[in-house]
């Protein structure tokens, strides 16, 4: 399958819905582990508490993939980065629902050859439907020579 | 507003072992030996050492941002894993404000993370919202 035909067919179709609680301990750990010293992250007592903005990517849907998405095109891939867009702060305590989509797949030619790149969505809401946050994960295949 | 093109900041952020694990399994749950066993790391997945997860090294550098600017609000933030930063190892996250939007409050900051040999195996970008000066 190539690109034009991933893109075609999995682009844009939601295939996953989940729901995470964002539990106080795992905030705080988080916040600790990374060094936040803002209260608002490290401090439970704050009036504005909640968890760190890049929090939710701790977080996988129950599929990584489609179900019909040829999984093997993408072994032997390796994380080339992670966005996260943060619509409104993190509610500690709170469930949210992830649901997860292929964004884009595109290919780059640069001097070390040709790569593919996968662009996996997970955006979550509160129980009201509202936007938290979006997470973009880039997998990167290197392509044969 | 408190924060001006050009302006630059780093912190000196901890990835040693006891840190790395307590993210593996107190923060998330991603209690992988590539993560936390060097020994493992090298035999098993042909890695210098264990490597710090991707998603902590971006929380660093999200936590670098509200150390400079305390109050600030991050609406966007991007990075990009260029290589391994190994655990135990001693990296500096850095900052460089980049653009200052007076009129919408925010400001665009270029973030890197730079190992003890001077390379870079993650940067990003971010845009804040800055607090306003009471």
């Amino acid at each position: 399958m190539d690109v034009e035909e991933l893109k075609t067919r999995f682009v844009g179709e939601e295939f996953d819905s989940t729901e995470f609680e964002v539990k106080p301990a795992d905030a705080l750990a988080f916040a600790r582990c990374c060094g936040e010293t803002d209260p608002r992250y490290s401090d439970p007592r704050h009036p504005e508490y909640q968890a760190p903005p890049t929090f939710m990517t701790r977080f996988h849907g129950r599929r990584t993939m489609p179900e019909e998405f040829p999984e093997e095109y993408f072994q032997g891939s390796f994380d080339g980065g992670k966005t996260v867009i943060a619509h409104a702060p993190i509610p500690v305590g709170a469930t949210l629902v992830g649901t997860s989509q292929i964004a884009d797949v595109y290919r780059k030619t640069g001097r070390s050859g040709s790569m593919t790149f996968l662009v996996h969505r997970m955006e979550y809401r509160n129980q009201e439907g509202e936007p938290i946050s979006t997470v973009d994960w880039k997998l990167i295949r290197k392509d044969e020579a | 507003m408190m924060v001006e093109f050009g302006d630059e900041f780093e912190f000196q952020p901890d990835v040693s072992m006891p840190t790395v694990k307590s993210f593996t399994t107190e923060a998330t749950r991603m209690d992988f030996w590539r993560f936390t066993d060097h020994e493992k790391a090298r035999e098993l997945g042909g890695l210098p050492g264990a490597i710090v997860p991707g998603i902590m090294s971006q929380g660093i550098l999200a936590a670098a941002i509200h150390r400079f600017l305390p109050g600030s609000t991050i609406r966007k933030i991007d990075t990009i894993f260029r290589a391994p930063l190994l655990v135990d190892s001693s990296p500096t996250a850095r900052g460089v404000v980049t653009h200052v939007d007076e009129e919408e409050g925010t400001a665009e900051i270029d973030l890197t993370l730079v190992n003890e040999a001077g390379e870079t195996p993650v940067l990003g970008t971010a845009v804040v919202e800055v607090a306003r000066a009471e």
